[in-house]
This record gives C-alpha cells, sequence and structure tokens, in this order.
C-alpha cells in the first residue's frame, strides 16, 4: 500500500519536474515565434477544450494510422507561445498529441482543427523542437509502470500512457477521447467539473492518502480491484486531472486468501469446542423436552393446573429461543464470507463467544469473568472475525490453565474505553506466563507452543485486529499468568484502515 | 408409587433444565427440591424422612457430579443417584455405577426414562429405609447384651451344642443354659433358626466380635 503511494507520488514529483521545465523552455520559444495574440488565444481554447468535446462526439477512433506527415503536422498544431497561458497549455497539448493526430483525418467534420492547422505553419523551429521535448516526455510516461490517465475537466481521457493500454487492453488511439468512467465506472464527474469518485464505499470517510479503492473494467469486460489516485492539476482556469490507476488484484487475493485461512482455523477451532457445543444445543433440547412432557402430564389431570402450564408454555419459548441462538452462533462463525463490516458492539461480540465457551469452561474447571464497562460506543468492524479474535484468545487462555491447580482456573476478560477512541480488552489467565524465548514470536504464524496445534491462532488474530486499525500484543502478570491485550478504534477513526471497494 | 413422603432432589446448574426437570417430577406426583449446585444441596444437607433419591448433573461447575456421589456415599445415610448428562463417556457411566448410582441418562432425557429411574431408585431407597430400620432394631437388641452373653452367641450362631460352647468358655454347661436363655429373651428369638437369621443379617458387624470371641 505504502509503496504504490510512494511510486505515485514520485511520478506526480517527476511529472511537475517536467511541467516545470516545459515553463521555462516554452517561455525561451515564445521570443522565437511570436504570434498574434487573439489569434493564439483562440487556437489555445480549441486546444483545450474543443478537442475533448468533440472527441466524445466521436466516440472511439481507430481508423487514423500515425505516420510520419501526421508527426510532422503535430508540430504545426502546436499552440504559438504568448505570456502564462500558453506556458499553461504546453503540456496539455502534449498529452493530446494522439488526439490530434486524429482529427487530421476527421478534420471534415471538425475544421476548427484543419484551421488550427493551417494557420500554423509546418516545420517551424521551435515547435519541431517542442515536438521532439515532448516525444521525450511522454515516452518517459510509456516507460513508467503504472497505469496514468490524464483527462479534462468533463472526464474525457486526453492521454493514456502505454501501461494503460497493457492493463485495460485497449489501444492508446481508442482511449483518447473516451470518458474515463469506462475504465473506472465509480469515477464520476460531480458538479464542479472535477472526478471525485462517487463509488458508495462501504465506510466513507475522506482517504487522507488521496487514492481510492475502486472497480476498473478491462476491454472485454473483466473487473478488476484497482486503487486509483487523483490529482487535479490546475493552471490559470484550466484544470487537468492526473488519474493513476495501480492494478490491485493481487493484494485481493492475498486478502481473500488470509480470509480463508481465518476461516478454516474458525472451523478447525469449532471442531474443537464440538463437544460443549453439542452440549450447549442440548441443555434447551432438554429443558424442552422435559417442560413439554410435564405440560402433557399436567393437562391429563383434572383439573389442569392452568399456571403451571402457562409457566411452561413460557419456559417452551425462551429454551427454544436459547437453542436457536446457539445454532446461530456457529453458523455464523463457520460461514465463509467476505468482510462485513459495520458497527458493532464489542459487548456482544463477548457474550457470544463466552456462550459458546461456557460449557468448555465447565468441562475445563475453569471459572470464566466478563467485566465490560457499560455504554461502550461502537466499534466498526466485522464480527465474525472479531468474535475469532475474542475465541482464540479465551481458548488460548483455557489452555494456558490445564495445569494448574483446579482452585486456581480463573479467566477474565476485561473490556474497557482507553483515551475516549479505543476500546482495549484484556483476556487474563492464571497459568504460568509466558517465557522470553515465546514473547517475540508469539505472533509470528506457525509458532506453537501447543502440542497438536497449528501456529496460526495469534498470526491471524493480529492481522484480523490490524485490519481493524487496532494491535494487540501480550504481557506477563505480576502475579501470575499472561494478559492479551488487543485495541479497536471507536468514532471517527473507526473503520478507516479497511480496504475499499472490495470485489 | 408416588406417595407423599418420597422425596425426589435435583441437582443441576442449568436454571432452564433444573425447573422443566423439576416441573416434570412433580408432575408425576412426587415431592420435589432443587439446588443449583453440589455445595448448594451439601449446605442444605437436606433432611428427609422416608424414602428419597436424588437427580444429578454430572457436569456441575462446583463439585462434579461424581464427586458429590463420594461424598455422599462417605456419609452413613446412602441416596440413591440416577445421573443425567449431556456429554456421557464409557469411563464416567462406569465410575458412577460402581459407585452404586441406580440409572444413567442422557440429556435430553425423556419422561418415560426419567420416571421409572426415579420409581427404582425410590423403591431402592425404600428397601434400604426398612432394611435400616430392621438393622437398627437389631443393634439395639445386641447393644442389651452382656460381654459374657456376647461370647455365648457368637458361639452359639456358629452351630455349636452347649457343651462345647461351656468348653470352649471354661465355664460350666448349667451356666451356658442360663446365658442362652438371655440371649433368646433379649435377642427375641423364638428359636435358634431364628436367631441365627437375625444375626445374619448383621453377620459383617458381628464378624470382628467373633474372631475375638475365638
Amino acid at each position: 500500500m505504502t509503496t504504490f503511494s510512494a511510486a505515485a507520488a514520485a511520478i506526480l514529483v517527476i511529472l511537475l519536474i517536467f511541467l516545470q521545465f516545459k515553463r521555462t523552455r516554452t517561455s525561451e520559444l515564445a521570443l522565437v515565434a511570436p504570434i498574434d495574440a487573439d489569434s493564439s488565444l483562440q487556437r489555445y481554447n480549441n486546444y483545450a477544450f474543443a478537442v475533448p468535446d468533440e472527441a466524445v462526439g466521436m466516440g472511439r477512433t481507430t481508423e487514423a494510422p500515425p505516420d510520419q506527415t501526421n508527426a510532422r503536422q503535430r508540430a504545426g498544431l502546436r499552440p504559438p507561445r504568448l505570456s502564462g497561458r500558453r506556458i499553461v497549455h504546453a503540456p496539455l497539448a502534449m498529452f493530446s498529441r494522439g488526439r490530434f493526430r486524429r482529427t487530421s483525418v476527421d478534420n471534415e467534420s471538425q475544421p476548427c482543427h484543419v484551421k488550427l492547422r493551417t494557420e500554423s505553419p509546418d516545420g517551424s523551429r521551435a515547435d519541431a523542437q517542442q515536438l521532439r521535448h515532448d516525444e521525450r516526455s511522454g515516452g518517459t510516461l510509456d516507460l513508467l509502470p503504472l497505469a496514468i490517465l490524464v483527462t479534462n475537466p468533463q472526464g474525457t481521457i486526453l492521454f493514456a500512457n502505454a501501461a494503460v493500454e497493457k492493463l485495460f487492453g485497449y489501444s492508446r488511439e481508442e482511449l483518447v477521447g473516451v470518458v474515463a468512467s469506462e475504465l473506472v465506472p465509480a469515477l464520476l464527474l460531480n458538479a464542479s467539473g472535477a472526478h471525485s469518485p462517487c463509488a458508495d464505499l462501504a465506510l466513507g470517510g475522506r482517504e487522507p492518502e488521496g487514492h481510492r479503492d475502486l472497480v476498473a473494467r478491462r476491454r472485454d469486460g473483466t473487473e478488476f480491484p484497482a486503487e486509483v489516485t487523483i490529482n487535479s492539476v490546475s493552471w490559470e482556469s484550466v484544470t487537468c486531472t492526473l488519474t493513476i490507476v495501480i492494478d490491485r488484484t493481487e493484494r485481493y487475493e492475498l486478502l481473500r486468501n488470509r480470509q480463508q485461512l481465518a476461516h478454516l482455523t474458525r472451523v478447525s477451532t469449532l471442531g474443537e469446542l464440538a463437544g460443549s457445543l453439542a452440549h450447549e444445543l442440548n441443555q434447551p433440547l432438554t429443558a424442552i423436552l422435559s417442560n413439554a412432557q410435564a405440560a402433557q402430564r399436567f393437562l391429563a389431570t383434572e383439573p389442569v393446573n392452568l399456571t403451571e402450564v402457562r409457566e411452561i408454555l413460557h419456559d417452551l419459548v425462551d429454551d427454544t429461543r436459547r437453542a436457536s441462538e446457539v445454532i446461530r452462533k456457529i453458523r455464523s462463525l463457520v460461514k465463509r464470507g467476505d468482510l462485513e463490516v459495520a458497527p458493532l458492539s464489542i459487548a456482544s461480540v463477548i457474550r457470544d463467544v463466552a456462550l459458546l465457551v461456557h460449557s468448555d469452561a465447565i468441562v475445563r474447571g475453569i471459572h470464566l469473568r466478563v467485566a465490560v464497562t457499560p455504554d461502550l460506543p461502537p466499534v466498526h468492524g466485522d464480527k465474525v472475525q472479531l468474535q475469532q479474535v475474542v475465541l482464540n484468545l479465551l481458548l488460548n487462555a483455557f489452555d494456558a490453565l490445564a495445569s494448574c491447580s483446579a482452585l486456581n482456573r480463573e479467566v477474565a476478560i476485561a473490556v474497557t474505553l482507553e483515551g475516549g477512541d479505543t476500546i482495549r480488552v484484556a483476556v487474563r489467565d492464571s497459568g504460568a506466563g509466558l517465557i522470553g524465548e515465546t514473547f517475540d514470536k508469539l505472533f509470528l504464524p506457525f509458532i506453537t507452543s501447543k502440542r497438536d496445534g497449528l501456529g496460526l491462532g495469534l498470526s491471524i488474530s493480529r492481522s484480523i485486529v490490524e485490519t481493524h486499525g487496532g494491535c494487540i500484543w501480550a504481557r506477563n502478570n505480576e502475579d501470575k499468568g499472561a494478559t492479551f491485550y488487543f485495541t479497536l478504534p471507536t468514532g471517527e477513526r473507526a473503520g478507516r484502515s479497511f480496504p475499499r471497494g472490495q470485489p | 408409587m408416588s406417595d407423599a413422603t418420597s422425596t425426589v432432589f435435583v441437582v443441576d446448574d442449568d436454571d432452564a433444565v433444573r425447573r422443566a426437570l423439576t416441573r416434570l417430577i412433580r408432575s408425576a406426583g412426587y415431592c420435589v427440591e432443587s439446588f443449583g449446585s453440589a455445595h448448594e444441596f451439601l449446605e442444605c444437607r437436606p433432611r428427609f424422612e422416608g424414602c428419597a433419591c436424588l437427580v444429578l448433573d454430572v457436569g456441575l461447575p462446583d463439585i462434579n457430579g461424581l464427586e458429590l456421589q463420594n461424598e455422599l456415599n462417605a456419609g452413613h445415610r446412602s441416596l440413591p443417584i440416577i445421573f443425567i448428562t449431556g456429554d456421557s463417556d464409557i469411563a464416567t457411566t462406569v465410575r458412577a455405577m460402581k459407585a452404586g448410582a441406580t440409572d444413567f441418562l442422557a440429556k435430553p432425557v425423556s419422561d418415560s426414562d426419567l420416571l421409572p429411574a426415579i420409581a427404582n431408585a425410590l423403591r431402592v431407597s425404600s428397601q434400604a429405609l426398612s432394611s435400616r430400620v430392621e438393622l437398627d432394631g437389631i443393634h439395639g437388641r445386641m447393644a442389651r447384651l452382656t460381654p459374657r452373653e456376647r461370647e455365648v452367641l457368637a458361639l452359639l450362631v456358629e452351630g455349636r451344642p452347649n457343651k462345647q460352647v461351656a468348653c470352649k468358655l471354661g465355664i460350666a454347661e448349667k451356666t451356658i443354659k442360663i446365658h442362652r436363655a438371655h440371649v433368646m429373651e433379649k435377642m427375641e428369638a423364638h428359636s435358634l433358626v431364628d436367631l441365627v437369621r437375625v444375626i445374619d443379617k448383621v453377620c459383617t458387624r458381628l464378624a470382628p466380635g467373633q474372631s475375638a470371641a475365638r
């Protein structure tokens, strides 16, 4: 993520340096080729605005093979340099080069460009130099491994580099003049005319780094997740937009793999718990059966004891709810699903898990205490994943007590609010504690101190907590045992760290 | 079957299960007392006249069912136990049955299993109760014997004639006859056979005395 942001920033810097360089160049050139101010402005405006508008109307044009003559003509199309305005537009012209080449063929329907071409005499020395420079700079952008689009305020593509061709499967000629939202559908125009991604981003809020995770569409219609960085470059009254598109397919594959792994560990954890879960379900079933049979017996006697029957029916409803609640919790943990991020109460997450491990705690002779500060603000996250973290920490704590004397087997969960916007969950056991060596490797994958452990629980917990924008750590207690902590942000900070626009 | 003096105790930590079991057993006409934990049960040490039995959950959070069974067995009044459990494994079942449980039922338990099991346990309890009453009576009668009469009794129930008893104890046969008459009278036995049968019931208790007599 950061590497790509850095790369994007670097490209921008290169581009700005390049533009700066052009500014000095064009200033010099203006002295060489002085042209009438009014006509130059007119031509200039044609360049900046008429071209894209016309391009939208024309659609994609591929019928203009570039040749040497056209290249010469392009040189003639350079707008005359005059004062600040042409300085601003020199780079635009460069980006639009491909487009102009095309208009040379379509000149019947677009007389404006023909006129432009005829107005500017071919072979002007300054323009030739400019062209060579543009060729070099265009080449520079082509060398960059990132897909770069330059669009006008209407969102029409003025320039696309080689990486765009490769990434999207269109040829450059096809792309120029097309609206950028063809490539990235979520990239739409807002009222002010600048690009703004108005994708229905799951979490809302502004992305401080200036990039968005959106879905991009290739020529063949296939979609892929992309990180899109948009930068407005504004000179005088004209704004153009640099859009950098980075293919994020790999990252999402990685994310999906991680989710699958998390799902697998959840399932295997539930497998370990199967016995206790069966018990958890058996209890309400026992109550239901006995209650129902008692009701049958009460109804068979005269006079019918209606008070008893009423109470029984009330209990039957409660017991049935309890049973279905257990099933719902198991199912939600086993469910294989994408990240579902929503505001949720950490207290309910912990209560659900405590219910699942209730029987396991009894079987192991462990006393489980849960203390939750009341009225905690909601956290933003995926309920199942957070349950997995709590479940994992709890079962680890239970395991840590295996060698303890029966009297000291105690696990305590404490949920507190730290510093106003962070919720801290502490899972404290009274076991033997952690030894130095284990400490360092605690959260690394495939490191385990258990005989039949996979060594994935804590590493997955860490990745889940970090995805939620929190952190996880462990400490030995002063008296005995260890405490595992994890934090989750609330309020403004909550949910910022989630990847957006997931496919 | 269900008589007012029979009490069924229920110990289960799960409120819903405990309430339901209590209701079901009450619907069969028994008097039910329920407890949420083994500690609660032990603290109350419920006193009961007549027969009683205990419906006990194996997986209790404080003291588990088997430990409570051991505790109860150590006391002098035994209480027939019906175990109910959600996750029955063979080892636990065997341990419980060896320690004298009358039944071992799996949750969810049906009335067609539970109620006959309770009836059976109460029958065991009532048998224990009556034999206990009888034993108490025999012990009471034996307590009235003098040491010499006890020695005579021990040799008589071995089937020895008066002459041998006299020889063994080194006293006159006439004296033995007087002791024998006292023993028969105090033990309220009408014949030697009657006496032997009564003593047989407490023979385990008598065994040490017998060896001392020899």
